[in-house]
């Protein structure tokens, strides 16, 4: 397997390979607009989209140009993702829409899943293929290499793989693009790519 | 009639959680609906009749009519006018 690229957003900024390509300047909690803005990205669904949804779009604006997806089928390439809250935020504004604001919302309530993200990459780039999303106490590097392993041997061309956390300590989205052509990555790469 | 249309946009921003956007974001006349406008859907147009129901008391019989009347702000603001 090729590590094609890697990219993480947090409160920082945008990291391409471990590179800081654009920081940010607006206090939280308006940062992602700021990426969002700096995307160059035309897409309104961003803003009705919860905060797990709205890190892995823009963490995937700014590398899909590092990817070059087209030369895939559109069933080819698996999404696998992971974190350890799960959609706490969403069900926690979710409660609040109906123990406070008088009625269950229903724009809040279709983020209820972490995987909607998974849904809403998929939609955007006419994806078929399969999609997952594991709740893990904590990045695990040979954890994804069992899981991307797994997927090549049932046919996946590449695997698109992400860490996207949003709860009250921490907001970051880390993708990784690992195409099937036989070489290995360590778990020590994929440490790495969460450390820097 | 200003005032209800800039009041609209707020709770619009408050009901629909769009958290990133300012009322100046929105205008009277653009789409909310679609890829042209704010990006909203079918779901959305659940909540717009929440914000009708407990913020103006108005509730929407016919839902088929949902269509016409959430099209935009202008349009929202007609329907509130007319029947509240």
């Amino acid at each position: 397997m090729k590590l094609v690229a890697s990219c993480k957003v947090n409160k920082q900024g945008v990291f391409l390979n471990s590179e800081l390509i654009t920081g940010t300047q607006t206090s939280e909690p308006n940062w992602t607009k700021e990426l969002y803005t700096k995307s160059g990205k035309e897409y309104p669904k961003f803003y009705k989209m919860d905060a797990l949804a709205k890190l892995a779009f823009l963490a995937f604006s700014f590398f899909e140009g590092n990817l070059n997806t087209e030369k895939f089928a559109d069933d080819d390439i698996t999404l696998l993702f992971a974190n350890s809250s799960s959609s706490k935020t969403t069900d926690l504004k979710y409660i609040q829409s109906y123990t406070e604001k008088g009625s269950p919302s229903p724009s809040l309530f279709v983020y209820t899943l972490p995987n909607i993200l998974t849904g809403e990459l998929s939609i955007l780039n006419k994806w078929y293929g399969e999609n997952i999303f594991f709740i893990e106490e904590k990045f695990d590097p040979e954890f994804y290499l069992e899981q991307i392993n797994f997927y090549f041997s049932k046919g996946a061309k590449a695997v698109l793989a992400g860490w996207v956390e949003s709860n009250d300590s921490n907001e970051e989205c880390i993708l990784f693009f690992i195409e099937n052509n036989g070489d290995k990555i360590t778990k020590e790469e994929l440490t790495n790519l969460y450390k820097s | 009639m200003s005032d209800l249309r800039e009041t609209l946009k707020e709770q619009i921003i408050e009901q629909l959680n769009l958290e990133d956007l300012t009322p100046a974001d929105i205008t009277n006349e653009g789409p909310l609906f679609g890829d042209d406008g704010l990006g909203l859907d079918s779901i959305d147009a659940l909540e717009f009749i929440v914000l009708l129901e407990s913020n103006y008391d108005i509730k929407i019989a016919d839902p088929s009519e949902g269509k016409e009347i959430f099209q935009s702000v202008e349009s929202l603001a007609t329907y509130i006018e007319k029947n509240r």
